[in-house]
């Protein structure tokens, strides 16, 4: 029994990872219509950039502040220069621009960094375990459970009850709308991509001292936020929630009875709900 | 044969709480060109997405030429000899005029079209197909130019002649002068008389010195619903359309 | 945009072309090998083109398809003692059924979803190769492909172990899959194709029932792809897991736009362009990929219709230039 709530909590924490990524990419098609299949790098920064910090510095808290930071800096400066000029294009441009990204962050993360993965030890803090009665759980796993849930709460709040928010929500509905009320619409734009990449970033960081930080990860990390998006549904905040928590819950439970398949399972799932429902577990036609 | 071509019966469609079209029993009489005319709201383009597929109605049935169509998908609508033009100008914007209207003939073929092993060439009945609407719709002159490089008074009527590639039966026209300047609108009334000669046509419109010339019969629709159906000169004369269009400019 | 007879013709200027590429390639190339690998690419990118150039499907499972007929026609030929055209039989069959399953539950959505779709099947496959490691041989790939001789009904016809002979198998075979797409593209199937890129709502509207006409340009995609795939071993004697890794679909779709969507000539130039660049380059900078990511964001921003835009513009300026010259022609030719 123990096991299954020791893989359960597991699969928390790994779906409000997912969470994170897939809430960032939701924003940013909300607001802005398009797919950014550079967000898996993104993420990938965020881990390098997590292991160099740590270290350098040594503080595993000095790098879950910065590195988000800095990617999030990034995506704007990317915003700025290159995204930018292909708003007026089809939805097929975005996605090549994006992946033309994508390929530059990766194949420069392995300049850097090296072709092999590197490990972030987890913070002093937080190593070891924590004990109730005779189940026992990884104290950084803990936080990454909490840690995320306050992100959400603050994310929720962020959206729901800001002006920011306010923006965001009525520019998904229409953009044009938002223009009229007088706000510079590529600040905006701006903005928003730097918060939703700014989030795959921190997702990076806080799987880094679980999961350990590999060049080729970034595809990965894509194709399951992809899954997380097309089982809740694009451009809900609720949908990534739950669907980042099926992923992770499938996942981790899967671990345990079929350690190789776990990967294929999640797929596997997307597969049923495309057939049962093709517009996502909350979409609408 | 009934006389009538297409025929619906207490046709409705509902949101939640809110009828966008109440109960409707439309009757289209065979080679009449008929008009659903009503204020914004009035469940206009409600009914006619019924019609054409667009929307699955919640209630009620559509027969066309003694069918039931009531659930088939757009394109299978073709076939049955239905064919429908844009509101929106809807056209294949790089290809040239002619090409366009040979793939909307071509359409007639339906799963045929799937032939992948000979020359769209053979297939000289398409080709013949589209010049002869060409010859129809008068843009014989412009059969290379691209759609999209078309005036848009001359798109509104490669937006017809698309429509008319399938030999339909009956036509539906979803606004076909909207957007066209004053001085593309008689050569769109012509086009409209002249197809009515050959075929049903029933179209939705706002224009009403077009609507009172060319309808054998027109459809006032508000709330939804059917408010009367009559000539022009029953519809023109009659207190309740002029109330129901007062109201709108009141509100 | 209809066009004359000759040109639609199979013997038309674009098939001599692609015929004199095929020809020079070997004669100009260091290695016979190296233009093998373009040919097998520019098939690929031929499959890929038929639905990005001319359905407007964007496509991340082109890899699927690719490593599917790499594997099913190793396994076929070690397994079953397939020979040479079973096993590209067995590949085409696999790639066009793959391909149906991948697109039938892709289409039933339209747009990005679509896209992602496809990217999240492409990442299903790898993993389904991965965790089937008895088969495909997992992370080390499938070792000791064989590369059967060219035999009819028992009859050994050529050898093929030298690497001349097999890129004249693989030459013909891809001038018989260029002029096949060119039936394609201009067949009544082809053009409504075409339609759907151009106006999904309205290719509906005149009666076509647009998500068998997509299904079947995945199914003949998939073939072309698996065939391609098929090459790929027989030509490295080996079928890599990275055969079926989300990056060869992104290579494959990468050479078909800097190519030039919706033209057969530029599958080929983009696969040329970009196994050659890879081939210079990887050697001396290992991070040459660098320079695809920037040269496929330069491409889209820049020359949306790609290297073979760009060649024909070039021509018809040169020709322009020729016509108003008149006299001054030959004095412009000699410049050049």
């Amino acid at each position: 029994m123990s096991l299954y709530l020791f893989q359960a909590l597991n699969g928390i924490g790994l779906g409000m990872i997912y969470f994170l990524i897939s809430v960032g990419l939701t924003i940013i098609f909300g607001l802005l219509n398009f797919v950014n299949f550079a967000h898996g790098a993104y993420y990938l920064l965020g881990s390098y950039l997590c292991f160099t910090l740590v270290s350098l510095t040594g503080s595993f808290w000095l790098a879950l502040v910065i590195a988000p930071v800095v990617v999030a800096m990034l995506a704007w400066v990317t915003e700025k220069t290159l995204i930018r000029r292909a708003y007026h294009l089809p939805h097929t441009f975005h996605i090549l621009i994006t992946l033309g990204i994508a390929l530059i962050i990766q194949e420069l993360s392995i300049a850097i960094w090296g072709p092999i993965g590197k490990t972030v030890a987890v913070p002093d803090a937080l190593s070891g375990v924590i004990s109730i009665g005779d189940f026992f759980y990884p104290k950084y796993r803990l936080f990454v459970i909490l840690f995320t849930a306050v992100i959400a709460l603050a994310l929720w709040l962020l959206l729901e009850r800001t002006r920011f928010g306010a923006l965001v929500r009525a520019g998904s509905e229409d953009a044009q709308t938002v223009s009229l009320l007088g706000t510079h619409i590529h600040k905006l734009f701006a903005l928003t991509f730097a918060l939703g990449v700014g989030l795959a970033g921190l997702a990076g960081v806080l799987a880094a001292p679980i999961r350990g930080v590999h060049p080729f990860i970034g595809p990965e990390v894509l194709g399951l936020a992809f899954v997380v998006v097309v089982i809740g549904g694009m451009g809900s905040f609720s949908g990534a929630l739950v669907g980042g928590l099926v992923v992770g819950l499938v996942q981790s439970l899967m671990t345990t009875l079929w350690p190789q398949g776990a990967s294929l399972m999640i797929y596997g799932a997307m597969a049923v709900v495309i057939l049962l429902r093709p517009y996502g577990l909350f979409g609408r036609a | 044969m009934s006389d009538y071509i297409l025929e619906t019966e207490n046709l409705g469609l509902r949101y939640g709480a809110f009828a966008a079209l109440g109960s409707v029993d439309l009757k289209i009489r065979r080679g009449s060109i008929h008009t659903v005319i009503g204020p914004n709201g009035a469940g206009k383009t409600t009914l006619f997405h019924c019609l054409t597929g667009e929307r699955r109605p919640s209630s009620g049935r559509i027969r066309f030429a003694g069918r039931d169509l009531t659930r088939q998908p757009p394109h299978k609508r073709v076939a049955s000899g239905m064919s429908r033009s844009f509101q929106i100008t809807s056209l294949f914007q790089n290809l040239s005029v002619r090409e366009n209207l040979r793939l909307a003939a071509q359409g007639r073929d339906g799963l045929g079209a799937l032939a992948f092993w000979y020359s769209d060439t053979h297939r000289q009945e398409h080709v013949r197909k589209a010049d002869e609407v060409l010859e129809r719709i008068k843009l014989t002159a412009q059969a290379n130019t691209s759609a999209g490089d078309l005036s848009h008074g001359q798109q509104r009527v490669l937006e017809v002649g698309m429509a008319l590639c399938s030999d339909p039966e009956m036509l539906l026209l979803d606004e076909p002068t909207s957007g066209m300047g004053v001085d593309d609108i008689p050569v769109m009334t012509r086009l409209i008389s002249e197809l009515g000669k050959d075929l049903t046509v029933m179209l939705i419109e706002h224009n009403m010195r077009l609507v009172m010339s060319i309808s054998d019969r027109i459809t006032v629709m508000h709330q939804g619903n059917i408010l009367i159906e009559g000539d022009p000169d029953q519809v023109r004369g009659d207190e309740r359309v002029k109330k129901a269009y007062l109201g709108e400019s009141g509100s | 945009m209809t066009k004359p007879n000759a040109q639609t013709s199979i013997f038309s200027g674009v098939t001599l072309a692609a015929l004199a590429a095929v020809i020079l390639m070997p004669l100009v190339l260091p290695s016979a090998t190296l233009a093998t690998e373009i040919l097998i690419f520019a098939m690929a990118a031929l499959g890929c083109n038929l639905l990005l150039g001319y359905t407007g499907l964007l496509s991340f499972g082109q890899g699927i398809f690719f490593g599917g007929g790499a594997y099913i026609a190793s396994l076929s030929m070690i397994h079953l003692d397939f020979g040479l055209f079973g096993a590209l039989v067995a590949a085409m069959i696999a790639g066009s059924l793959l391909a149906t399953l991948v697109g039938a539950l892709a289409i039933r959505r339209t747009g990005i979803y679509f896209v992602m779709l496809t990217l999240a099947f492409s990442q299903m496959a790898y993993f389904l190769a991965y965790t089937l490691s008895d088969w495909t041989g997992g992370d080390n790939g499938l070792l000791d492909v064989p590369r059967p001789a060219l035999s009819l009904f028992g009859f050994e016809l050529a050898d093929l172990t030298s690497s001349y002979a097999f890129y004249a198998f693989v030459g013909v075979l891809f001038l018989a899959i260029f002029v096949f797409a060119r039936r394609v593209i201009h067949s009544p199937f082809g053009t409504t194709l075409v339609a759907i890129r151009e106006n999904e709502g309205r290719a509906s509207a005149v009666g076509f029932s647009t998500n068998h006409f997509k299904l079947l340009a995945f199914v003949i995609s998939g073939g072309i792809t698996g065939i391609a795939g098929a090459l790929y071993a027989m030509l490295l004697n080996f079928a890599p897991l990275s055969n079926i890794e989300l990056l060869m679909s992104e290579n494959i779709l990468i050479m078909t736009i800097i190519g030039g969507t919706g033209s057969l000539l530029g599958s080929l130039l983009g696969a040329g362009t970009i196994v050659l660049l890879g081939d210079l380059l990887s050697s001396i900078w290992p991070r040459w990929m660098i320079i695809l990511g920037v040269a496929l964001i330069a491409v889209v921003l820049f020359m949306p219709s790609g290297l073979w835009g760009g060649v024909e513009s070039q021509c018809k300026r040169w020709k322009e230039r020729r016509c108003t010259a008149g006299k001054t022609s030959g004095k412009a030719q000699e410049a050049k």
